[in-house]
């Protein structure tokens, strides 16, 4: 894949300025990510636990971007893929004792190839048509999951083989970060190659980009693919941290908190979910242990925050922190003009 | 051999023929014009060439391939380049990146580290006023225009579909427009151009069809065509004095 690197030279002094302050800015987040388990309060082991949940929910929150936010597909059956990963990774381990660094692998494979078939199904139709077929895929393998009680216990749960053999959140913790880490790494690059020029050209003008000499589909399923198998793998990391799994995993609600986080980080930025993941995550957990008589309140919530965000920033925060940058930008910029003009 | 050949295409919608048994012949090398009131199906007739709907009787034979129904991105690759009657840039890409995706899927001949020369020659040519790291949704519709035909033209194309590209300018970008197109038939690239505005038409075009409901009403030289009384009674009303 080749990158489009070559850019026209007078504004090729401004690129190099602001991907080294992306670097810069990158660094100092991932640094903050690592040392954070050792700033009270996330020392407690409750507030670890927290972590976990927040760097998982950041890393599905890049995948379901990864084609909302650039094909402009929303996968409603994310969640499933989400549990392929998930139960075979678990199966895998429980029958046959694979390890679960493998049967992550094989569940991220898995998730991949239910993706394919899913996406060559239903990528032929347009957006909301393939979002529907993708949900009533999804439905229908929760329901299978949770009939098929013979392999899969369904609602008894299923017990899982922990990933590592210790109860600590801490190390859990940073193989959850280098997760997400990889996984937005792996998809930053492929929307920075041609590939990924071609999932933004589809996704913001189908018949400009067919005009232009793009086969959608070949993409489409390409990008859903890649997303779901991100989805598998995430999966298998849940169902060995939490030991213990139920169908709930594939239902709606948990695509749509998914979506929520990824669509109040900033559509088409990856970076922005994975961010805003962690307040979200943390502050909802806190707030559902503060007032357990109410659940589901974090749904209402998210739910009047997306409203709020998608009416005022409908970019996200990604949008919010870009269009700073850019006022940054353009501010000390007419003050450099200024001085060079009074100087000389 | 023409270059674009077009026999007894028909295209209907539900009982609706949009368009009826057109036959004509575009040869490499000319500007061609499609003219005909609002609904006589030139965008219809458009989008069949174009790869966007498949007709549903007659043949399309582009550039010595039948091309009758391929689908749009073949119909690029094969060389056949359009612009759209409202222009539909990528609208959170900037205009450099809108040429690149022309660029970098429209033409396999071109090597991958030919694809950012080839915008930016195709940005310049077209004589785009705006930095080329705009955002096309920060462009009105003029500018847009233009980048939708450096859009069109990256990917090199033998035949080029313009479809109203004319409407909404003003008399003095009429004339640069017409300067551009002409330089783009002399640099090798044949024109197929729909249009309402006939001082456009009559300055650059050597052939005319005229289209009404969906019917090929007159053919031939332009001049000739928009002296003919049946042409002048359907499109350029009883008292249009050229």
């Amino acid at each position: 894949m080749a990158t489009v690197t070559a850019m026209p030279a007078r504004s090729r002094k401004q690129v190099v300025g602001r991907s080294r302050r992306t670097l810069a800015a990158a660094v100092a987040l991932i640094l903050f990510a690592i040392v954070l388990p050792f700033i009270p309060p996330f020392t407690g082991q409750d507030y670890q636990r927290y972590l976990v949940g927040a760097a998982y929910t950041a890393a599905l929150a890049v995948a379901f971007d990864f084609t909302a936010g650039y094909i402009d597909i929303v996968n409603f059956g994310f969640a499933a893929f989400v549990g392929i990963g998930a139960y075979t990774s678990a199966l895998l381990a429980v029958d046959l004792g694979l390890p679960p660094g493998l049967g992550l692998i094989a569940g991220a494979g898995a998730a991949g190839l239910v993706g394919l078939a899913t996406g060559m199904l239903t990528l032929r139709l347009r957006g909301i048509y393939a979002a529907v077929m993708a949900w009533f895929v999804g439905l229908a393998l929760m329901g299978l999951v949770r009939n098929l009680t013979d392999i899969t216990r369904g609602s008894m749960g299923l017990n899982v083989p922990r990933l590592l053999g210790t109860d600590d959140n801490l190390p859990y913790y940073y193989v959850m970060l280098a997760l997400l880490l990889v996984t937005i790494a792996v998809l930053t690059y492929v929307i920075r190659s041609n590939v990924g020029l071609a999932f933004r050209a589809i996704g913001q003008n189908l018949q400009a980009a067919r005009a232009s000499g793009i086969n959608p589909t070949r993409f489409l399923v390409l990008n859903f693919t890649l997303s779901c198998a991100f989805a598998g793998l995430m999966g298998g990391f849940y169902a060995h941290y939490y030991t213990i799994l139920t169908p709930d995993l594939m239902s709606t609600t948990r695509t749509i908190e998914v979506l929520a986080v990824a669509y109040i980080g900033g559509r088409g930025s990856l970076w922005g979910p994975a961010i805003i993941a962690f307040p979200l995550y943390i502050g909802t957990e806190l707030l559902r242990t503060q007032l357990a008589s109410l659940p589901g309140l974090h749904l209402v919530l998210y739910g009047l925050l997306l409203i709020v965000v998608m009416v005022y920033w409908p970019g996200g925060v990604a949008g919010v922190v870009r269009k700073t940058a850019l006022w940054w930008e353009r501010r000390s910029e007419k003050a450099a003009d200024a001085t060079t003009s009074s100087a000389s | 051999m023409a270059l674009l050949e077009l026999s007894g295409v028909t295209k209907r919608f539900g009982g609706l023929t949009a368009v009826n048994n057109v036959s004509f012949n575009v040869e490499a090398g000319e500007i061609f014009g499609l003219i005909g009131p609002n609904g006589a199906g030139k965008s219809t007739l458009l989008n069949c060439l174009a790869g966007l709907t498949k007709p549903n009787a007659g043949t399309i034979r582009f550039d010595g391939h039948d091309t009758t129904g391929m689908s749009a991105d073949k119909m690029c690759r094969l060389g056949l380049g359009r612009t759209f009657q409202i222009p539909r840039p990528f609208p959170r890409m900037t205009a450099f990146e809108n040429v690149v995706v022309s660029a970098a899927f429209g033409d396999p001949h071109l090597s991958r580290s030919g694809v950012s020369d080839r915008a930016l020659e195709m940005i310049e040519y077209v004589e785009f006023p705006r930095p080329v790291g705009t955002l096309a949704n920060h462009l009105n519709v003029v500018q847009l225009k233009r980048l939708d035909l450096a859009r069109a033209l990256a990917s090199k194309p033998k035949l080029l579909l313009l479809d109203e590209f004319a409407a909404g300018l003003t008399p003095s970008e009429l004339t640069d427009i017409a300067k551009l197109l002409r330089r783009i038939r002399d640099d090798g690239t044949t024109i197929l151009m729909v249009e309402h505005v006939m001082r456009l038409i009559l300055d650059l075009c050597g052939n005319l069809s005229v289209l009404q409901y969906g019917e090929l009403i007159a053919h031939g030289n332009a001049t000739t065509v928009a002296q003919d009384p049946r042409v002048r009674e359907a499109y350029l009303g009883h008292n249009y004095i050229l």
